[in-house]
């Protein structure tokens, strides 16, 4: 069953240990692209200005951040098998980004440099990675369990940190991230493209990407052939931090400062990985189909602001969306038994 | 699914097995011994009241809903939605001049349906647990914003707070406060259904090996669905107890709780001899909580540093758990 990111519910006995039909999957996916175009065109005839340039590339830049977290996600759900509960996830993600943004934000704040902040950020999200890989990988808590403590323990740091305020920064880094690169379109966008590229092209099309597959979907037989199980998932949960990290970055330049409000994320990231594996041919989470996910979910609320429909609607969308297209992948695997 | 892997190999009767049983107790004890020590107005009746009423009570209560959910092998994050939807009823009629027995039960009635719409997806559509709440979550948020008008609170005024409303949040029973009573009944309600009735052993039977419990002809749909109704249900009743506390209706407070429900739900399967969800451990992780956040204000850390506080100390209590499990299995 591991093979399965969602797999049906508990009530059911499960049969369905074959991989899932490629009809039902190709319909699945195709079913998901044309949902995610169908949103597209309709906004298109419907909002104002959805369809210009300048809308498109922005909607990619303000996705980014939510991206990048969801990159980090994803390959820990890879590693760590897609079972929600004792498989991979990491809780912590949205809280090292807050603690990251933070301490990011407070040394430009005390005269650093950037590289001196730029240093320190990346090692504080690798060190949230670490604690969480400590603790699921050589204590064996439940990452669940384990990234939820982790994830208390950064938020607590941050408000020591920030005192819950804003702590404003500036820098021309900052500002760099923030502009417009060549032919007009923001920085952020081209940043989240090109880190999608680079994890794309490790997780999905190197043999490092294959294994680390291998030990979330069968870790006894991944041991069992000789991978080193534990270094990878440790690898998973620093991969999360780092990335955490690198969005905590962005979110300073893009809210020129820290955030206090960066716990809300959470959920968000872990919709947008689960969403992304409907975009995925096995069904299975991927770099791409989070990158997916996350530009849908942008483009969903864009296209609602621009029709002036309640923001209100958004979050209520975003988890009716989830339930049909899990409740999709599970009635169509249950027909195939 | 998750008591699977919580659940150690039962060889009960062993030193290191009682050891690590006795490992929340002997917490509870030793942080109680800490702060009495470094804070001598820990002890005081009134702090202990003011601890178990503002902090413990509520916690309690939805760790209870929590541990009903996980112990049926699933997960329930929608128990503060539950709690909201309870709130916004029940203040709602109330602002509007109703009995208060038409809100009460209104507002229990409200929290439930979230409950049954999680039913319906895991067990009408097949959903798995986590995704299912999380969706109901989601749902749950829009609905109070739009009915909020973006989430604007409803205060109910002095007039208008029905007199078991105040029983209820500021009253109390032979002198001790009404909302401990409250947590009493639950809890030991719950605790006789888990353990000792057919229905709580179906549950566990369920959270232990779903598919063995449906071979061997037990009601597995049923029983799940009473399982998240009642957790939406006893959620509610958080619900009512923070409006009357507050005498308002706050939008989206419920998912506050949420995590440090879950985190208090598996500190307590620490205590079972089987690693299982269970209503004793569940209650003393919530004061364990509890009573660390009010020591560290007592003793002086701010409000920030109590949380890296109580986080660290979850932490803490995980990993020496989780790692003398680990080390059992392996010696």
């Amino acid at each position: 069953m591991s093979t399965l990111p969602l797999q049906p519910s508990s009530a059911e006995p499960e049969h369905d240990q074959a991989a899932p039909h490629r009809w039902a999957t190709l319909v699945l996916q195709a079913g998901s692209l044309l949902a995610f175009a169908a949103v597209l065109i309709f906004f298109s005839a419907t909002a104002p200005f959805f369809l210009s340039f300048f809308n498109f590339t922005n909607v990619i830049a303000q996705s980014a951040i939510l991206a990048i977290l969801a990159f980090g996600m994803t390959i820990v759900i890879i590693g760590g098998g897609a079972n929600v509960v004792t498989g991979g996830i990491d809780l912590s993600v949205a809280a090292n980004l807050g603690l990251s943004a933070a301490v990011y934000a407070s040394l430009i704040q005390a005269g650093h440099g950037d590289s001196t902040a730029v240093a320190a950020t990346l090692l504080t999200g690798l060190l949230i990675g670490g604690a969480n890989a400590f603790a699921v990988v050589i204590v064996g808590i439940l990452p669940l369990l384990a990234t939820l403590a982790v994830m208390n323990v950064a938020a607590g740091l941050e408000l020591v940190l920030t005192e819950n305020t804003v702590v404003p920064a500036s820098s021309s880094f900052l500002m760099a991230i923030n502009d417009a690169g060549p032919l007009g379109i923001p920085n952020l966008a081209y940043i989240v493209i090109i880190v999608a590229i680079i994890v794309t092209a490790i997780v999905q099309y190197s043999a490092l990407g294959l294994r680390l597959y291998a030990v979330g979907e069968h870790r006894e037989a991944a041991r069992a052939a000789g991978l080193p199980v534990q270094r990878y998932i440790v690898g998973t949960y620093l991969a999360s931090g780092l990335f955490a990290a690198i969005a905590a970055i962005l979110s300073v330049a893009y809210l020129s400062g820290s955030s206090t409000g960066s716990a809300e994320l959470l959920l968000g990231v872990v919709v947008t990985s689960l969403l992304g594996v409907v975009f995925s041919r096995r069904l299975v989470p991927t770099i791409t189909g989070s990158l997916l996910a996350a530009l849908f979910i942008g483009f969903l609320s864009n296209g609602f602001q621009l029709l002036n429909i309640s923001s209100y609607w958004v979050s209520g969308v975003q988890g009716a969306l989830i339930l049909v297209v899990v409740a999709v992948t599970s009635i169509l695997r249950r027909k195939e038994t | 699914m998750a008591a699977n892997a919580a659940a150690a190999p039962a060889r009960s009767g062993s030193r290191a097995d009682l050891l690590l049983r006795a490992g929340l107790p002997v917490t509870l004890l030793l942080v109680g011994l800490f702060f009495s020590f470094s804070a001598p107005s820990f002890l005081a009746p009134a702090n202990i009241e003011s601890v178990l009423v503002n902090n413990f009570a509520l916690l309690a209560i939805i760790s209870i809903a929590m541990t009903m959910a996980v112990a049926s092998g699933g997960i329930d994050l929608s128990v503060g939605t539950a709690l909201d939807f309870a709130s916004l009823v029940f203040v709602s009629a109330i602002a509007t001049g109703q009995n208060f027995y038409v809100a009460l039960f209104g507002g229990l009635l409200a929290g439930s349906m979230a409950g049954l719409f999680n039913a319906f997806l895991i067990v009408g559509l097949g959903i798995t647990p986590f995704l299912a709440t999380l969706g109901t979550l989601f749902i749950g948020r829009s609905v109070q914003q739009l009915t909020t008008g973006g989430g604007i609170p409803i205060y109910l005024s002095k007039s208008k707070v029905a007199p078991e409303s105040v029983f209820l949040g500021h009253g109390d029973l032979l002198g001790i406060a009404t909302p401990l009573w409250i947590v009493l009944l639950v809890a030991s309600t719950l605790a006789v259904l888990l353990r000792s009735t057919v229905f709580g052993r179906h549950v566990t039977a369920i959270g232990v090996q779903s598919t063995v419990a449906w071979y061997s002809g037990l009601p597995v749909r049923r029983n799940l669905v009473l399982v998240y109704i009642l957790a939406a249900a006893i959620s509610a009743i958080a619900g009512i107890l923070l409006s009357s506390t507050v005498n308002a209706y706050v939008p989206s407070t419920g998912n506050a709780f949420l995590l440090n429900a879950i985190g208090a739900t598996f500190i307590g399967t620490t205590i079972d001899r089987s690693g299982r969800p269970n209503i004793l451990g569940t209650v003393l992780g919530v004061l364990l909580l509890a009573m660390v956040s009010n020591g560290l204000l007592l003793v002086g850390w701010n409000f920030y540093w109590q949380q890296v506080g109580t986080g660290a100390l979850i932490f803490l209590v995980l990993v020496v758990t989780f790692a003398s499990r680990r080390w059992r299995k392996v010696s």
